[in-house]
């Protein structure tokens, strides 16, 4: 999973994909890779899980190898302009950046490109063995993946267009990039990442690397029946509470794919221990 | 307004059981006498099956076998529609819902949908039909977006990027033709390879006529949202505490009180102090080890969530309502009045 140059982390809200994301990224680092972590749109999830307050556009190293960094639209925005598409430097750019970071955040396929072009061009500049995108949760992340092809398709011409296109091919590399989708052991999250792997295989903008469980319960060894004959008090509530919740999560993984699985973490206080605890668990499979 | 309509708004992060638990209070508020719509966004499968839900509808329904209650699922694109025509001309209706900008914004600004939910409760408080409106709010920005949609949605059709480019007031449609002569647009479009700045440009001119009467009703929205009863869902997971943490600070930014804490998934608080107990009364030995390591690992979870909560509700002053966890979140709509039967100081809000 870790073999790739781009690994963006997805699933539905408050499954825990910045936790994995973040885990994912000390996982590598401690393996020697340079890493960069970077968030697309949540300004808030993968800054916690790494212990710090803020995230900014420029990358913030967290420790030896592994950095992390925000998507800022109007940095990234100028970023594309400038860098991507060459803009000659006499034109007045920084008028011109305003005026379209104004665009950016309206027109359709502007703003998603911009966002999801910050992470690629970071792999294209070679600097990094590894980019983990935070990625938008699910219903989000289908126009972000759409939006090389939804330019592609408004501007028949030009240099957008041919960035668009260049996005769009480093985006289906599966060499290269890998969609990893976290999910836990409930209805609607099983249900939408479902959905997603459905969508997924039939658009193909991106592979899907692989698909994680997170919060997986244990089973106690003994059987309903055992822990129901016990009498009542918090020791038989508390079996009956973890051996019902078994229960309805086995049924909900027997429907995704047997990959790796996250267990339920008792006893853990900051985001920043989950991802710690994560990743030690992750050194295993990862 | 023919009554006084109760609203409760139900916020919190993503995942942690907001849906649930609006259907769970609509169903404990609805009654004969107490005409009640509950306002989803999303519902799970049973969850939607169990109030008869099986399409997008702003038009609320009644749910089978409950006196009083009815429901509806947010269709953020038909509130847009509704918007549109209820704050601009005929004529300029017509053709924005015919650009197709106007449905890549409507899917894509991230406060739309949040913009969407916060026009379609106000429209049901002011229709007078409702003695009580619970609404689920839609899973953006830890639940900010639903606060913060009507000023930025007023912003974004005042037109920043018009006002930048044409610096007028309140540009008609000949500015359109100067401004597109400007150089700063031939750059755009050399850049962007097509009239796309020109065709979007002639859109949000369209829109932007829509400014003034918009800006009114976002003030009126915000009006609502303040006199609502506000209640933060959020479950002791470190994730949803530090997001809701960061809520409530911004809460106060946008002049929102919240009524009360809602902590979703609650052990109760004995198993913390059992579990440092020995147990005597199971006398099967295997049995009661395996449920005292299970009740020592639940039981530290306990602690961990009273000490979380005790900070939020502590700090910001606000009672706390605990619902306890179950492993199946219940969907018939019996059981989901059962969900809220025994959270203590509920019934006061409500």
């Amino acid at each position: 999973m870790l073999d790739r140059r781009l690994l963006f982390v997805s699933g539905k809200g408050g499954v825990g994909k910045s936790a994995v994301a973040a885990a994912l990224g000390i996982v590598a680092a401690r393996r020697g890779k340079r890493v960069l972590a970077i968030s697309m749109t949540d300004p808030v999830g993968l800054a916690a899980h790494f212990g710090v307050p803020d995230l900014t556009y420029d990358p913030l190293q967290i420790r030896p190898g592994l950095y992390a960094a925000l998507v800022d639209r109007s940095r990234a925005l100028d970023e594309y302009l400038g860098l991507q598409l060459h803009v000659v430097r006499s034109l007045p750019t920084r008028q011109l950046s305003n005026a379209l970071s104004v665009l950016a955040d309206t027109a359709p396929g502007i703003r998603e490109i911009v966002t999801m072009g910050k992470p690629i061009f970071e792999v294209w500049r070679e600097e990094w063995d590894l980019v983990i995108v935070d990625a938008p949760a699910l219903g989000q992340l289908q126009s972000y993946l759409a939006a090389p092809q939804t330019i592609t398709g408004l501007v028949p011409t030009g240099a957008v267009q041919e960035q668009a296109e260049r996005l769009e091919s480093t985006l289906s590399d599966p060499a290269v990039s890998g969609l990893l989708l976290v999910t836990i052991p409930e209805e609607l999250a099983i249900l939408e990442t479902r959905e997603a792997i459905a969508q997924m295989d039939a658009q193909r903008q991106i592979l899907i690397a692989g698909v994680v469980a997170n919060r997986v319960l244990e089973p106690l060894g003994i059987s309903a029946k055992a822990i129901e004959e016990v009498p009542d008090g918090p020791p038989r509530a508390a079996g009956v509470l973890h051996s019902r919740l078994v229960a309805a999560q086995s049924d909900w993984l027997e429907s995704i794919p047997d990959d790796p699985r996250l267990p339920f973490l008792f006893g853990f206080h900051t985001p920043a221990e989950v991802a710690e605890r994560l990743a030690e668990i992750c050194e295993a499979f990862a | 307004m023919s009554r006084d309509t109760k609203t409760i708004i139900v916020t919190g992060a993503g995942g942690v059981g907001k849906t649930t638990i609006s259907a769970a209070m609509a169903v404990r508020m609805a009654g004969p006498n107490r005409r009640t719509v509950v306002m989803t966004v999303d519902p799970a499968r049973r969850l939607a099956d169990a109030l008869d839900l099986h399409a997008l509808s702003n038009e609320p329904t009644p749910v089978p076998d409950v006196t009083g209650l009815w429901a509806s699922t947010l269709d953020a694109s038909a509130s847009w529609e509704g918007v549109v025509h209820r704050y601009s001309d005929p004529e300029v209706a017509d053709r924005l819902l015919k650009n197709h900008y106007f449905r890549a914004i409507a899917d894509r600004f991230p406060a739309a949908q949040a913009f969407a939910a916060t026009e379609t409760m106000s429209t049901m408080i002011e229709s007078g039909q409702w003695d009580a409106i619970v609404v689920d709010t839609p899973p953006s920005a830890g639940g900010l977006d639903f606060f913060l949609a009507p000023s930025q949605t007023a912003d974004l059709v005042g037109g920043k990027l018009l006002h930048w480019l044409t610096g007028a007031q309140l540009p008609g449609r000949r500015f359109l033709y100067r401004f597109t002569g400007r150089p700063i647009l031939k750059i755009a479009d050399t850049i962007l390879g097509g009239p796309l700045l020109e065709d979007v440009a002639e859109f949000l001119l369209d829109l932007r006529t829509m400014y003034d009467r918009l800006a009114a009703r976002a003030a009126t929205i915000q009006l609502h949202q303040q006199r609502a009863t506000t209640v933060v869902v959020t479950t002791a997971d470190p994730a949803p505490m530090t997001e809701v943490l960061r809520f409530f600070e911004e809460l106060t930014e946008v002049e929102v009180e919240p009524s009360a804490v809602l902590l979703n998934r609650a052990l109760p608080a004995a198993w913390a102090d059992a579990a440092r107990s020995p147990i005597r009364d199971i006398p099967d030995a295997e049995v009661r080890a395996v449920l005292k390591a299970n009740l020592v690992r639940w039981g530290g979870e306990s602690r961990r969530q009273a000490s979380s909560m005790e900070g939020i509700a502590g700090r910001y002053g606000l009672p706390l309502l605990t619902v306890p966890w179950m492993a199946e979140p219940p969907m018939a709509v019996e059981n989901l009045a059962l969900l809220l039967n025994e959270v203590t100081g509920l019934d006061d809000l409500l």
